[in-house]
């Protein structure tokens, strides 16, 4: 009761696709595909073929047979309905009716097929479900990469935070070995207490990850415990900011937090009512010998309002003179009071700024014509070759300008069968096998560690496989050092604001 | 059996791709790039190569892939690759794929898990699915049901690999559970069917736990429901048979026909009791006026034919329903049921039949229904031979039929007037009314072949005075005022043969055409005109009402000849009949009149083509007896015609029952045959359920899963020495000839000293053969020997030729030693067979085939019977002649032979011979095919074997 297979052949016997559902030779079936030809009677009303062994019920579409082989015992009344099926399945996916169609579609045809016969045991389905079969698109699926996705973005979000701890950690030690005569349990106490929360994170990370909306009273949670800490910690917050003020932390310390909530959860809604953002990006394209071509820095300065009420308002902002510096302002931004004091205010005082959780931009800038000193971070790669193996030295230079977080240099490899060699690393190595990339990681780059270096060994490549190397880092501060000094409202909107100053890499390669 | 063929896939080779770009094309990451490059590989896989670095590739930069189509065309690679070594044992590789095809049975996507369960199903690789267990155990519970669905289709073919059992223990009772909480059709059926292959009782169990829901199952659970049935019933001594009966017969009811028409099978294999099969019958024939699919129907009157084989008691009762099946618009359809029809005839049935079939013939007359001339012409046979086999009924028709005389289909008003013409001899109580009749009806006749039976009934059977004197006056009414023409006529050339010169053109291009006789040979006489004008057009409008006169002035001088002879018969009788002499000797010059008429037509230039000498000869010779009458002759006209009709009657008779006889002897056993007793048959390796079953039978039977036992003293026959003995490779075939396939064994010896490597054995073919795999290379260690298989497909009948060379490589030798191996002939006579084919239908074969090769008989055989039986033995054909047309000893011989071919090819051979006075045979041999090979081949097979001897 089974169909032993369903082919499609040309009118002149050529085997366009077939496929059989029993075990069967391939000598067996392509003896019966050629003699189907042959007992094909013209003038005949009826589409089977009986021969000693077996039954052919067949369909003529234009050049084409469309046909069914069954053992003779089968039931024809249940082979007819596959054929006719079958038969609307072919026009379906194949382009046109002919050698040259089904050709193309032969796979599709035969994934159709064994979608309509499973087993060749005949299967109620009409042509719209055979289609969605073949189709895959699964609610399933979706919903799991949505979940995978999100998970992805927790993880982040986990490790910037961490990025954060990390850095607080490090500060703080600083500011302990500065402080010398402070009482020894204290740092300890602090750092237990700092880094708890931290691990705690990353061991329920699985967990959490499901249930998204945990991650803002996550991060809400945070806040009291280092404000906290912080408050705790009041004798020291001097000798904290002097500490900072060592290491070239220009930033102020509420600011800091801001961005760093801002960018630890940023589809959370910021508390404050008014928030400016001044972004850079940054385009470098360095040869790998030297020389740097493409360099520019473009800027942003956005601003984001809660509430209506908060749109009439003015930012006094501080900009320094870079050279090759220019800005571009909004059409709606009243140019004069832009360039001669600093303002940025709306051409007409009777619009407000529009409110919500958009951002508007409002200035945008670019930096050309730097030099090649002014590269936050240069790179260099030595490839030599070693017998049988490459061995890699990579080292990088940060520049004094700049504290970078988040440095991931990635060098792409040869395709490898195993992970390359790693002999020496400052910071992390990640090897992705499926884009054969090695990604070296330093989650900070600050007074000690201007430079670092990697050396890692493969086996025997071409030097030029190993560019172009990609560079990503983030940093607290920018090049143009703008800054909005005071938000003045013009109505009677809060004046309270939030201020996040971040440098970012676009697109930073070595080549 | 060789390895199992999943899929073809049309592989064009100019776009072959090599195997690198492919590779790059996989490692690339181009989603498109890589389906393409699948698809490339499979093609490739599919047309032999190997490519055995591909694997590594795909596991590598395919399996990972997210995209679908990739997945699912990953999961067709994986079907037709080798999943083992030459020794059997899986390839140890293969556990790569394992990770990633249990992470597609986690897949989140429903279909993606749902092919790979599939695919699993084709998986036979213990060691491959033995990981996969849980996972596949665990989609049994998924919501979705098309994971369900595959997930228990997986478990059945799991469990019956060999050991499959240990691999998954508690399937039946996972599967009985998942069964009994399942709601979707397709998944229950599934389910059903594993526990029906892999736990009958289970199976059994939830059948009758269930058996008064069974009317509301799916259709496809009612299917294997049925089959389950038919399963279990078939191991004997079933006490609860009734149980299933009931079932069955409540499902008749089942509103899908398919499972309908299952049930209907079912029963008869489940009883033979004739209420059982009465409800099969029943079935059926509703079946058949409910579907109207002439495919369906078709097959169902094929079910209804074997019922009558085996059933024939019962079946006699539903005829009138198969009957009824004639309503379908469809000659095949009505020809099958008029057959069937036939064989279930009875004394008792007969009147109704016959009845049925007069009304259909009559509905022919309307003329609505397309070919009503064919289906007429059936009708009358159906009609003649129920007639034949119960005369008494022949009286009720007979009368009806012959208003078809005049019928515009000739071939149906031949068969009505060759079905009158044997009923009245058969049957002498109603000759008087068919002569009246027939005098009334004859001017209607319109075709020649069908005037002159006619007349030749008319002369023959006209026996009383009154009927000899009305079939004289209707002969000489339809032959209308003499002379044919007049002399005014014959000068004023341009007024009457112009509009008689189109249809006489007509005649002369039939005619002249060369035409086969029905023994075969080449006739360009007019004797044997077959009816082939349309009788209507005639010249002149004068006679166009009268039929003897336009065909004899159309030129038919072998109609006049009949005339002229039916003439004489009435007229040497009325002799007879008539007491005065006076009327006699009136209608004898009336008669010569006639004649002399005709023979004035056939002399003069009035027609194109003059009367030929045949006719000619024939009409001066009844002219002749006329004048001067004798009583041998009377003899000779008056009672030889009549005895050899009989005699030719009796002969036909004769045939039909000794072919019966024939028939009914092959049926039973021989005295001394292997008796099988079904209860003590081994059941060594056996299950229960391959025992007997017809239906696995079928299968395998279909699958090529039989291979016929072939005695080896026959194989030793058939060895080939390929290579001399002092070659350093010495190698014989076995050339075992299947349906579509020819199988080379061949056993390769290596005689040196050395290890020889890379050893390949390279076949090329000539003619329409091909070759399925490519060779492979072998290692042959020092006077070891190998057995290669090399498979050659084979597409049509024709001599082909297989070449070949064994190349290989030796350590010490550097370039590559090549050893050329004997021609392989492969001969045209493993592929045919005799076959019996109607007379008509070899002659229209004959007429239409193309290639026709004629081959001169040069032998040294002195007889023709001899020579004939030679032919026939060393062609393996069979003779269509009858051997009683062969009989006596004349110095001639004509024969025709026929044969089929595997392939479903015709061949056809006629013989003409002639004895010489040297005593030597002198003649052709004509093959005529469709295809140049068969008769090129049988050609040179003939001339081969023709000389005689062995």
């Amino acid at each position: 009761m089974v169909v032993l297979a369903v082919s499609i052949i040309s009118k002149s016997g050529k085997v366009l696709a077939s496929r059989q559902f029993v075990d069967m030779s391939r000598i067996r079936i392509e003896g019966l595909l050629a003699a189907f030809p042959k007992l094909v009677g013209t003038g005949k009303q009826h589409t089977y073929v009986e021969t000693e062994n077996v039954r052919y019920v067949y369909q003529p579409i234009e050049a084409l047979y469309l046909l069914l082989i069954t053992n003779k015992q089968s039931n024809i009344l249940e082979d007819l309905d596959t054929l006719r099926l079958l038969s609307k399945l072919v026009p379906e996916y194949s382009p046109s009716l002919d050698e040259e169609g089904v050709c193309k579609a032969a796979f599709q045809l035969i994934f159709a097929f064994d979608e309509a016969l499973s087993l060749g045991n005949k299967e109620n389905i009409t042509v719209a479900q055979v289609i969605q079969n073949c189709e895959m698109e699964s609610q399933g699926e979706k919903l799991h990469k949505l979940v995978m996705q999100s998970k992805i973005n927790d993880t982040n979000e986990v490790m910037r935070r961490k990025v954060t701890e990390i850095e607080k950690i490090k500060i703080e030690r600083n500011k302990t070995e500065n402080e010398k005569s402070g009482p020894k349990r204290t740092p300890n106490n602090f750092n237990d207490m700092n880094r708890d929360p931290v691990f705690h994170d990353i061991d329920l990370l699985p967990n959490k990850a499901k249930e998204h909306p945990s991650a803002p009273s996550d991060a809400l949670k945070k806040a009291p415990v280092k404000g906290m800490v912080l408050s705790k910690e009041q004798k020291k917050t001097d000798q904290f900011i002097k500490s900072l003020e060592a290491e070239g932390e220009v930033i102020l310390e509420d600011t800091q937090l801001s961005a760093i909530q801002s960018r630890s959860s940023s589809s959370i809604p910021p508390s404050d009512p008014i928030t400016v953002t001044i972004e850079e990006k940054l385009n470098a394209t360095v040869k790998r010998d030297g020389g740097v071509s493409n360099f520019y820095i473009q800027g942003t300065l956005a601003l984001q309002v809660l509430n209506d009420v908060d749109g009439f308002l003015q930012l006094q902002i501080e900009k320094q003179d870079v050279p090759g510096l220019t800005f571009k302002t909004h059409p709606n931004i009243n140019r004069e009071l832009f360039n001669g004091q600093q303002i940025v205010g709306a051409t007409d005082p009777n619009r407000p700024f529009p409110s919500g959780q958009n951002e508007t931009h409002l200035v945008r800038w670019r930096i050309e014509g730097l030099g090649e000193s002014f590269l936050p971070l240069t790179v260099n790669c030595w490839p030599s070759v070693h017998g049988n193996t490459t061995n890699v030295d990579i080292d990088y230079e940060a520049s004094e300008m700049f504290d970078l977080q988040n440095v991931v240099i990635s060098i792409p490899l040869p395709e490898l069968r195993e992970a390359p060699s790693v002999k020496h690393i400052d910071g992390e190595w990640k090897y992705d096998p499926r884009k054969s990339v090695l990604e070296w990681s330093v989650i900070l780059i600050d007074q000690s560690n201007r430079s670092g270096s990697m050396e890692f060994s493969v086996p025997a490549a071409d030097p030029s496989t190993f560019f172009p190397i990609s560079v990503g880092f983030s940093a607290l501060n920018t090049f143009s050092s703008l800054k909005v000094t005071a938000v003045r409202p013009l109505g009677e909107g809060s004046s309270k604001y939030s201020q996040r100053v971040r440098l970012v890499t676009d697109k930073y390669e070595v080549v | 059996m060789d390895k199992p063929c999943t899929l073809l896939v049309h592989f064009d080779k100019g776009s072959a791709a090599m195997a690198n770009e492919i590779k790059a094309d996989l490692e690339g990451s181009d989603v498109a790039a890589k389906v393409e490059a699948m698809k490339r590989a499979v093609m490739l896989l599919l047309n032999g190569e190997t490519l055995p670095t591909l694997f590594i590739t795909i596991v590598r930069y395919v399996l990972p892939s997210e995209d679908h189509t990739i997945q699912k065309l990953l999961l067709l690679y994986l079907e037709i690759i080798d999943k083992r070594d030459a020794a059997g044992r899986g390839l140890p590789e293969m556990i790569l794929i394992c990770q990633n095809l249990r992470n597609n049975l986690q897949h989140p996507n429903e279909y993606i898990r749902g092919v790979t369960l599939r695919f699993l199903c084709r998986l036979s690789e213990p060691e491959v699915l033995e990981p996969l267990v849980p996972s596949i155990l665990d989609n049994l519970d998924h919501r979705h049901h098309f994971i369900r669905r595959h997930a228990l289709s997986a478990i059945s073919s799991i469990y019956r690999l060999p050991h499959g059992d240990q691999l998954i223990p508690d399937a039946p009772e996972l599967v009985e559970r998942a069964l009994a909480s399942e709601q979707d059709a397709s998944a229950r059926r599934n389910a059903f069917l594993m526990l029906c292959l892999c736990g009958q009782e289970r199976a059994v169990a939830y059948l009758f736990s269930n058996a008064e829901r069974v009317t509301e199952w799916p259709d496809l659970l009612q299917m294997a429901a049925v089959d389950l049935i038919r399963k279990v019933c078939r191991s004997p001594n079933r006490a609860d048979k009734g149980r299933y009966i009931k079932i069955i017969i409540s499902l008749l009811s089942s509103p899908s026909t398919a499972v309908v028409y299952e049930c209907a099978g079912a029963i008869v294999s489940l009883s033979s009791a004739p209420t059982a099969v009465r409800a099969a019958a029943n079935t059926y024939c509703q079946l058949l006026s409910s579907q109207s699919d002439n495919n369906v129907r078709l097959i169902l009157l094929d079910r209804l034919n074997e019922l009558r084989t085996s059933h024939r008691d019962v079946m006699v009762d539903v005829v009138m329903d198969v009957l009824r099946a004639l309503a379908s618009p469809n000659l095949d359809v009505k020809r099958k049921v008029l057959d069937l029809v036939l064989d279930l005839l009875t004394p008792r049935n007969v009147e109704e039949v016959v009845l049925y079939l007069k009304k259909e013939v009559v509905k022919t007359q309307s003329g609505e229904l397309e070919k009503g001339g064919e289906y007429r012409q059936m009708l009358v046979q159906a009609i003649h031979s129920c007639a034949v086999e119960y005369p008494e009924v022949a009286g009720s028709v007979v009368h009806l039929l012959m208003d078809f005389l005049g019928d515009t289909n000739v071939a149906a008003a031949v068969d009505v007037v060759l079905f009158v013409r044997e009923i009245i001899e058969t049957n002498p109580k109603l000759r008087v009314s068919m002569i009246q009749r027939l005098s009334d009806t004859f001017y209607q006749i319109r075709a020649s072949r069908v005037c002159s039976i006619a007349l030749w009934i008319l002369g023959e059977y006209s026996l009383s005075l009154a009927e000899v004197e009305s079939a004289i006056s209707t002969i000489k009414q339809c032959l209308g005022d003499l002379p044919f023409f007049t002399v005014s006529e014959e000068g004023d050339t341009t007024d009457s043969s112009k509009p008689a010169q189109p249809m006489v053109n007509s005649v002369t291009v039939s005619s002249r055409r060369p035409v086969v006789l029905a023994d075969g040979t080449y006739a360009t006489q007019s004797a044997a005109t077959e009816a082939i004008s349309t009788p209507s057009v005639t010249p002149g409008s004068f006679a166009s009402t009268l039929n003897l006169r336009s065909l004899i002035l159309s030129g038919d001088f072998f109609l006049a000849a009949v005339v002229a002879c039916t003439l004489t018969k009435l007229v040497l009788r009325l002799e007879e009949v008539q007491p005065s002499k006076v009327e006699a000797n009136k209608a004898c010059t009336g008669a010569l009149l006639v004649m002399t008429s005709i023979l004035q037509l056939g002399l003069s230039s009035y027609l194109p083509q003059p009367i030929d000498n045949d006719s000619y000869d024939r009409i001066v010779l009844c002219v002749r007896l006329l004048c001067n009458t004798g009583d041998d002759v009377r003899k000779i006209w008056l009672k030889s015609c009549r005895q050899s009709f009989a005699k030719m009657l009796a002969e036909k008779q004769y045939r039909e029952t000794e072919e019966l006889k024939a028939k009914a002897q092959i049926s039973h056993a021989q005295p001394d045959d292997l008796i099988d007793f079904y209860h003590l048959k081994s059941r060594r390796g056996m299950s229960q359920l391959e025992l007997e079953d017809e239906v696995q039978d079928d299968l395998k039977a279909a699958t090529g899963g039989f291979t016929k036992e072939t005695d080896d003293a026959n194989r030793l026959n058939r060895i080939l020495q390929l290579t001399g003995f002092s070659d350093p490779v010495y190698a014989e075939a076995f050339v075992t000839v299947h349906h579509y396939d020819i199988v080379l064994d061949v056993t390769v010896i290596n005689r040196t000293k050395e290890t020889l490597q890379n050893l390949c054995l390279e076949l090329a073919t000539m003619g329409d053969l091909k070759l399925v795999d490519r060779p492979q290379n072998y290692t042959l260690a020092p006077e070891s020997s190998k057995q290669i298989r090399a498979n050659i497909k084979v597409s049509s009948t024709e001599t082909g030729v297989i070449f070949g060379n064994i190349v290989y490589e030796t350590s010490n030798v550097m370039e590559r030693s090549v050893v050329v191996l004997n021609d392989i002939h492969i001969d045209i006579m493993d592929y045919i067979s005799p076959a019996t084919c109607a007379d008509v239908t070899f002659r229209n074969m004959w007429a239409e085939f193309e290639w026709e090769n004629k081959v001169a008989v040069n032998t040294v055989i002195q007889d023709e019977k001899e020579f004939l039986n030679h032919v026939i033995k060393s062609t393996n054909m069979k003779c269509l002649t009858p051997p009683s047309a062969l009989d006596g000893e004349c110095g001639f011989l004509a024969a025709n032979l026929y044969a089929k071919s595997v392939f479903g090819e015709d061949a056809l051979v006629n013989i003409s011979i002639e004895k010489q006075v040297d005593g030597k045979l002198s003649g052709y041999i004509r093959i005529r095919s469709k295809t140049q090979g068969i008769a090129l081949s049988l050609g040179d097979k003939i001339t081969l074997k023709q000389k005689g001897g062995s």
